[in-house]
C-alpha cells in the first residue's frame, strides 16, 4: 500500500538521499549521496529498511512532514528538537507517527545535516540507480514545500497484543544504537582520523604541522569539499601532478594557504599535492563539519583505520538484526517488502 | 598498440579504501587504457570503482573485502597475460570494454559558438580558419568520461599545447567545444570551466533521461565536423549524440600527447568547483 506524506516546511534545502551511486565514477559521476553515510544508514535501519534505500535529507531550518496513514519513521544526523505533533520524541530510534500528525525538526545544531527514513519503499526519481542528487547533471532532488512523499510499505502498525505483553518489559525492544559519535573536544573541535598519502613527504613539515593545527571549516566548503583556513606549506618542487582520480575524504594543498578534505561530490583532481586521507570511518563526522567547526586531524596507520571501519559494519549488522527480531515480536515483517541489504551483499556500499 | 605486450604496474595506496595505480613508460595514456579493459573484465571482488586518470587508475574498494596488497597483486598479473590470451582469437568480440566506436561530432566554428578561437589562433601562430581546419583534421580518443560523463579527449593536432583561460568563464552553454593542451573536452551541462571555448555542437552529449546516458566510452575515437550555422539550426545535425560506426580498432592513443600539457589541460576540476 501507499502513504503520501505532505511536505508542509522544507527548511532551506530537503532533498530526496540514500548511500550514493554504485559504479558510476568510473563514468564520470562521482558516487555522491549522503555526506554522513552512517547516520543515514542507521536511519534506514531503524526502520527495517536496507540501509541504501532511499530517504530525505535536510541541511537546516525546519523540516515538517503529515503522513496520511502510520507510518514508522527514524530521524538521525545532526542534534535537533523532533516533534510529532506537540510530543518532544526521541532521535535514533524507530517512531510511529499516526495518520495526520505532523512530524517537525527543528533548531539542527552542532552538525549540519538530519537524516528523516521512513519505513519502506520511497518514490523518486533516479539517476544511474541512486536517488541521490547530481547538481551538475541538472538532478537536484529538491523536495518542495507543498509537495508529497510516497512511500510503498507494508507497514499497517504493530500488533497490540504484542506490544500489552511487552509494555512492562522495556530491556526486550531496547535496540543497540550506534549514535554518530562526534567526540568533540575542549574546543568543540572534532577528531578526524588521517593516514599518510605517498606525497606527504613532498610537503615539507607538513605532517608535523597538520598534527598540530587546529584547522576551521570555512564557508567556501560544499558538498564537492570543505575547505579549512590553517596552516599548510607546499611543495618546494613544482612536480607535475597530471589529473587522476580521488577517493573521497583525501585531504590536499592547493596552492593557496588553505586545506581542502574531498567530499562525495569530488571529481577528478590535478596539480595539487594529496597529503593524507580522511579514514572511512571518519567519514561521517566530516560531512556533518559546517562553516566554523574546528578540526583536528590525527595520524592513524592504515590497519587502524580498517579495524575502526569494521568495528562500525558490526555496529551496523547488530542493529539490523535487532530491529528485525524486534518488529517480528511485535508482528511486522518489513522484509516481505523491498529487497534487503542482506540479500544483496555488494549492491549497497557499506558506510563510506 | 600495446595490447599483447605485457605492462608495468605501480600501486600506491590512497588512503583506506583506495589503490592508485599507473602503468610508468613510454605509452602510459594507452597503457592505461589497456589496463582499465583487463581490470573491468574481471571483476575484482570487493572493488566498489574504477577511476581513470589520464595517466593512472584510481582502484576504490570495500576494506572489509579486499585490500590494497591484493588489488596490487591482481593488478600485476593481468598486466603480465597478454591480453589476447584465452580471447579465442578474436580479441574485438571479447574485448572487455566494448569494441572501439567512431564519432563524427557536427560543431559551428565561428566568433558567437567559439569566443576563444581568435585567441587560441594568436597563441599556436595560425590563422583562426587553420585553427579549425587543424582541429578537425584531428583524430580524437576519448582518454576518460570527466565531470558530469564528459568525454575528455587526446589528440589535438596543434603547434604547440594550448593554455587554459586565465580566468575561468561561470557559466559555458552545453555542447561546447573546448581544448586546453593537447586535450578536448565537450561541456555536457551549463556551468563554469576555464578551457577554451572555441565551437558548438547542436547533440545533446549527455541525457540523464536515458538509461544509458551517454554512447561513448574511454578508448572511442571522435573527429569534429565543421558546419555552417544555419544547417546546425536545423534538424539534420541535433538529437542525442550517437556512434557513426565501428572505430578504427584502436584502444588507445598511438601517439600521447606530451606529458607537460596534461597538467594544463587538467588542472580545473576541483580548482574550479570545489
Amino acid at each position: 500500500m501507499i502513504a503520501t506524506l505532505r511536505v508542509t516546511d522544507t527548511g532551506w534545502l530537503t532533498t530526496f538521499q540514500d548511500l550514493g551511486r554504485v559504479g558510476s565514477e568510473q563514468r564520470g559521476v562521482p558516487t555522491g549521496g549522503a555526506a554522513d553515510q552512517h547516520s543515514a544508514s542507521v536511519a534506514n535501519l531503524l526502520v527495517g529498511n536496507p540501509r541504501g534505500a532511499a530517504l530525505v535529507e535536510s541541511v537546516g531550518g525546519e523540516l515538517a512532514l503529515v503522513p496520511d496513514r502510520d507510518v514508522l519513521v527514524a530521524v538521525t544526523g545532526a542534534p535537533a528538537y523532533v516533534t510529532v505533533g506537540d510530543l518532544e520524541i526521541e532521535r535514533w530510534t524507530p517512531v510511529l507517527v499516526p495518520a495526520g500528525c505532523e512530524l517537525r525538526v527543528s533548531d539542527i545544531h552542532s552538525g549540519t545535516r538530519v537524516y528523516v527514513a521512513v519505513g519502506g519503499a520511497l518514490r523518486a526519481p533516479r539517476l544511474l540507480g541512486s536517488v541521490a542528487p547530481d547538481a551538475r547533471m541538472g538532478f537536484p532532488q529538491t523536495i518542495a514545500t507543498g509537495s508529497a512523499i510516497e512511500v510503498e510499505t507494508g507497514f499497517a502498525g504493530f500488533d497490540p497484543a504484542a506490544l500489552d505483553a511487552l509494555a512492562d518489559d522495556e530491556a526486550a525492544l531496547r535496540l543497540p544504537v550506534p549514535e554518530l559519535c562526534f567526540g568533540e573536544g575542549e574546543q568543540g573541535e572534532w577528531t578526524v582520523d588521517v593516514v599518510e598519502s605517498a606525497e606527504l613527504d613532498r610537503v615539507p613539515g607538513m605532517r608535523e604541522l597538520l598534527a598540530e593545527t587546529l584547522y576551521t571549516v570555512t564557508d567556501r566548503s560544499n558538498h564537492v569539499g570543505l575547505r579549512l583556513d590553517g596552516a599548510v606549506t607546499h611543495p618546494e618542487s613544482d612536480e607535475e601532478i597530471v589529473s587522476h582520480g580521488v577517493p573521497v575524504g583525501a585531504l590536499e594543498v592547493p596552492h593557496a594557504d588553505e586545506l581542502i578534505v574531498l567530499g562525495r561530490y569530488r571529481s577528478l583532481t590535478a596539480g595539487y599535492p594529496i597529503v593524507g586521507f580522511a579514514t572511512r570511518a571518519s567519514l561521517p563526522v566530516l560531512g556533518q563539519a559546517g562553516p566554523g567547526r574546528a578540526l583536528r586531524f590525527r595520524w592513524v596507520d592504515r590497519r587502524d583505520a580498517v579495524l575502526r571501519h569494521a568495528a562500525r559494519e558490526h555496529e551496523l549488522r547488530a542493529l539490523e538484526i535487532a530491529v528485525r527480531d524486534s518488529f517480528a515480536r511485535l508482528g511486522y515483517s518489513p522484509r516481505a517488502t523491498p529487497a534487503s541489504a542482506l540479500a544483496e551483499p555488494g549492491q549497497h556500499p557499506t558506510t563510506r | 598498440m600495446n595490447t599483447s605486450q605485457a605492462l608495468s604496474v605501480t600501486a600506491v595506496p590512497f588512503g583506506d579504501s583506495a589503490v592508485m595505480l599507473s602503468t610508468p613508460g613510454g605509452s602510459a595514456r594507452a597503457d592505461i587504457i589497456e589496463l582499465r579493459g583487463r581490470l573491468l573484465a574481471r571483476r575484482l571482488p570487493g572493488v566498489v570503482d574504477v577511476v581513470s586518470g589520464l595517466e593512472s587508475l584510481l582502484i576504490e574498494f570495500d576494506p572489509l573485502e579486499s585490500s590494497a596488497e591484493q588489488v596490487e597483486l591482481a593488478a600485476r598479473l593481468l598486466a603480465e597475460v597478454p591480453a589476447d590470451a584465452g580471447r579465442g582469437g578474436d580479441a574485438d568480440a571479447s574485448s572487455p570494454v566494448r569494441a572501439p566506436h567512431r564519432f563524427d561530432v557536427p560543431v559551428v566554428f565561428d566568433e558567437e559558438t567559439g569566443p576563444d578561437l581568435a585567441a587560441v589562433a594568436v597563441e599556436v601562430g595560425l590563422e583562426a580558419a587553420e585553427v579549425v581546419r587543424r582541429i578537425a583534421g584531428s583524430t580524437f580518443t576519448i582518454a576518460l568520461l570527466g565531470a558530469a560523463m564528459a568525454p575528455m579527449m587526446d589528440g589535438l593536432d596543434l603547434p604547440r599545447p594550448v593554455r587554459r583561460s586565465t580566468t575561468p568563464r561561470t557559466d559555458v552553454v552545453p555542447g561546447s567545444v573546448m581544448i586546453a593542451g593537447s586535450n578536448a573536452i565537450i561541456q555536457p551541462f551549463p556551468g563554469p570551466s576555464g578551457w577554451r571555448v572555441v565551437g558548438r555542437t547542436p547533440k545533446r552529449i549527455v541525457d540523464i533521461e536515458r538509461d544509458e546516458p551517454v554512447s561513448f566510452a574511454p578508448g572511442d575515437t571522435v573527429r569534429f565536423v565543421p558546419v555552417p550555422r544555419g544547417e546546425a539550426e536545423g534538424d539534420a545535425h541535433g538529437g542525442f549524440l550517437l556512434p557513426s560506426g565501428d572505430g578504427p580498432g584502436a584502444t588507445g592513443p598511438d601517439d600521447a600527447g606530451p606529458a607537460a600539457d596534461s597538467r594544463a589541460a587538467a588542472s580545473t576540476e576541483t580548482e574550479a568547483r570545489a
